[in-house]
């Protein structure tokens, strides 16, 4: 395998609601790649499109418009029996291990159900051990088996949801805010396990979150999104050492840090998030903007490359 | 020293429910200096918010149960004041924030007559001068004045909040709670809100609890913590003590379970297990099950607090002996 290669193309993806008030731009105009076995972080506010383009893309929503290109093949194109196909190697883990998980089935009949009804495993008893197998993988002890998901805790809900999601031939899973709802101890523990099953079965992952930290500490690239745009994208590391754009500084600046040595001011951003509905030709964040110009209300800035393989969409830059 | 607002002394509550008895908060102690802020500490199910709905007197009483305690807010042994009195003090003396504003407000009312009704209940105020005191709180707290006849679904959750902090903030009271404020908002929301808390903070010279998870949040805003762990806090002391010179191994475990943001490289080492079942706390540190540093006496003693100065104390057996012990994690 080689190490630049591109799972997932993504290009022009775009999603418009119809709303009462008029069209709502959830994901606007935004192209990217993903390599194999790498991590993209989508980090980015409430509604600014991160979850509804990790749904878009395994087709959980029709795009309005755009390509998505997993493994040479436009996924939008695909017929309803060959998109069936697909679907055993792109997974979604959601945030809420609360409501994800069906409360009538026992630990092992949510995570057999997937292999059950793709007929992976027919034979009943070697399906139950890949069940078994699967829930060493997660590190949920085998004694759960029988248990509900009422009964468990955060943190062994959502091995049960990614022991689900790795059920059948998985190769590509979304993780839409996978440690969100758990507490710090815990998520660390998810995250690791993450990692490690990244890293034991070449998985590919976009990694949906709002938490910078996090993101910061498991993406390979991130991209930041602002209002349905993207705004800028680069390598983890440069993205933290060398923002670019004013919102990923400001967004940057205001993390609580947990330490005593403060580094560098906090930009504290005024206003809120502007409408996503109809809106406008310019820069989506010029109300918010510090260093806003007049140009930034007139146009809209695209994305371009402000260093090797740093995209940025500013007009400053 | 400027004086304490409030104290809680060995203050003990349980929940009993038909499962058992769920021992929620276990015997601590808390003091809140004039004009300082407090950071307590924990997971979920830590105590954190039952130590909050105590001071207020607000534990539902059934299932909740003050098994002991003696709170003292202001000169007042709060414990032992009549309902009447309790109401008075709550929105007057101590005012709390919750979590989600989204929630805490009532969704038929204006902004504005939601401000002014604590103000009235507590100030003897016309309605006329309580909105007129409204809405030099809703501009205080950076919403312009003529936004008050609005209703709560017009505003986006950060406003939300800001909205229940002129609230809580109305009577200007002696003692804020905050439960987790800004846990339900974004970050570049967050920093505004955390941002005003600190400046009406400073203004009114309010004492403040925090309670939060987010050790990020207790380094911007506190300048003590306590840090929960099944219902007892298990270390305390200045925010630069507990930073760095962490003592209590849960304290550490949480440092080194939070990703490090300036060192994407560095590994993250969750504490292992669960939080033990509050139904059934084991009978020695509650915590050894899940401590690496664990010794025989740890499963069957509860330990003693051990002091290293005035304000800097942890509950763990491996200090006593051994004041010179650090920690490995390379924290502290």
């Amino acid at each position: 395998m080689k190490d630049k290669e591109v799972l997932l193309q993504v290009r022009n993806l775009k999603k418009y609601f119809d709303t009462p008030k008029g069209k709502l731009h959830a994901v606007d105009d935004i192209t990217f790649d993903l390599r194999k076995g790498k991590t993209l972080g989508l980090v980015g506010e409430s509604g600014c499109g991160k979850s509804t383009t990790g749904r878009v893309i395994l087709r959980l929503l029709e795009a309005t418009d755009g390509e998505i290109i997993y493994n040479g093949k436009n996924i939008r194109e695909l017929s309803p029996k060959e998109m069936r196909a697909l679907r055993k190697e792109i997974q979604i883990i959601f945030q809420d291990p609360f409501s994800s998980l069906d409360p009538r089935m026992t630990v092992s009949e949510i995570i057999e159900e997937p292999i059950k009804l793709n007929k992976l495993i027919r034979d009943r008893k070697k399906r139950f051990e890949r069940v078994l197998e699967l829930m060493d993988l997660v590190g949920l002890s085998r004694r759960l088996m029988n248990t509900y998901p009422h009964e468990l805790d955060g943190g062994r809900r959502q091995r049960i949801g990614i022991a689900r999601a790795l059920a059948l031939d998985t190769k590509f899973i979304v993780c839409d805010e996978p440690v969100s709802a758990l507490d710090v101890s815990i998520q660390a523990q998810i995250l690791n396990l993450l990692k490690e099953l990244q890293k034991k079965l070449g998985l590919t992952y976009i990694f949906i979150t709002h938490d910078l930290s996090v993101v910061n500490h498991f993406s390979d690239d991130i991209a930041v999104m602002y209002l349905g745009k993207l705004i800028e994208k680069a390598s983890a590391e440069e993205l933290f050492s060398n923002p670019v754009h004013p919102y990923t500084k400001a967004l940057l600046s205001a993390i609580p840090r947990p330490t005593l040595e403060k580094t560098g001011e906090k930009i504290i951003l005024k206003g809120e998030i502007s409408s996503p509905i109809n809106p406008e030709d310019n820069c989506r964040f010029a109300n918010r903007c510090p260093y806003a110009r007049d140009v930034c209300r007139q146009s809209e800035p695209p994305l371009r490359e402000s260093g090797e393989n740093h995209f940025v969409a500013c007009h400053l830059f | 020293m400027k004086g304490t607002v409030l104290k809680v002394e060995n203050l003990a509550v349980r929940y009993v429910t038909e499962d058992g008895i769920v021992q929620a908060v276990n015997g601590i102690d808390i003091s809140v200096e004039k004009g300082s802020t407090l950071g307590l500490v924990g997971e979920t199910g830590a105590g954190k918010t039952t130590t909050a709905l105590s001071v207020l007197r607000l534990i539902p009483d059934p299932p909740g149960e003050v098994v002991s305690g003696k709170i003292e807010l202001d000169g007042k042994a709060l414990m032992e004041l009549p309902e009447s009195k309790m109401e008075k003090i709550r929105g007057g003396l101590v005012s709390m924030i919750f979590q989600d504003p989204m929630t805490a407000l009532n969704p038929v009312l204006k902004v504005g007559d939601q401000i002014a009704e604590a103000i009235k209940i507590h100030q003897q105020l016309s309605q006329d001068k309580a909105l007129q005191k409204a809405r030099e709180m809703l501009e205080m707290v950076g919403i312009p004045g003529a936004r008050m006849n609005e209703y709560p679904h017009q505003f986006s959750g950060g406003m939300k909040q800001r909205v229940v902090i002129a609230i809580a903030l109305s009577c200007s009271p002696k003692l804020l709670i905050a439960d987790e404020p800004t846990t339900a908002l974004d970050v570049t929301i967050q920093a505004q809100v955390l941002e005003l808390m600190k400046e009406l903070k400073e203004k009114m010279d309010m004492a403040m609890i925090m309670i939060t998870h987010d050790l990020g949040v207790v380094a911007e805003v506190c300048d003590n913590v306590a840090i929960m762990y099944a219902g007892r806090i298990v270390e305390q002391g200045t925010l630069e003590e507990i930073f760095n010179n962490t003592k209590h191994p849960y304290t550490e475990g949480l440092f080194l379970s939070i990703p490090n943001i300036d060192d994407r490289k560095a590994e993250l080492k969750p504490i292992r297990g669960l939080m033990s079942d509050p139904f059934n706390l084991p009978p020695g540190c509650s915590f050894c099950d899940r401590c690496d540093y664990a010794m025989d006496k740890c499963a069957t003693e509860k330990p003693e607090k051990v002091h290293f100065s005035p304000d800097h104390f942890v509950e763990c057996h491996l200090y006593p002996d051994n004041k010179e012990f650090q920690l490995k994690g390379g924290k502290g």
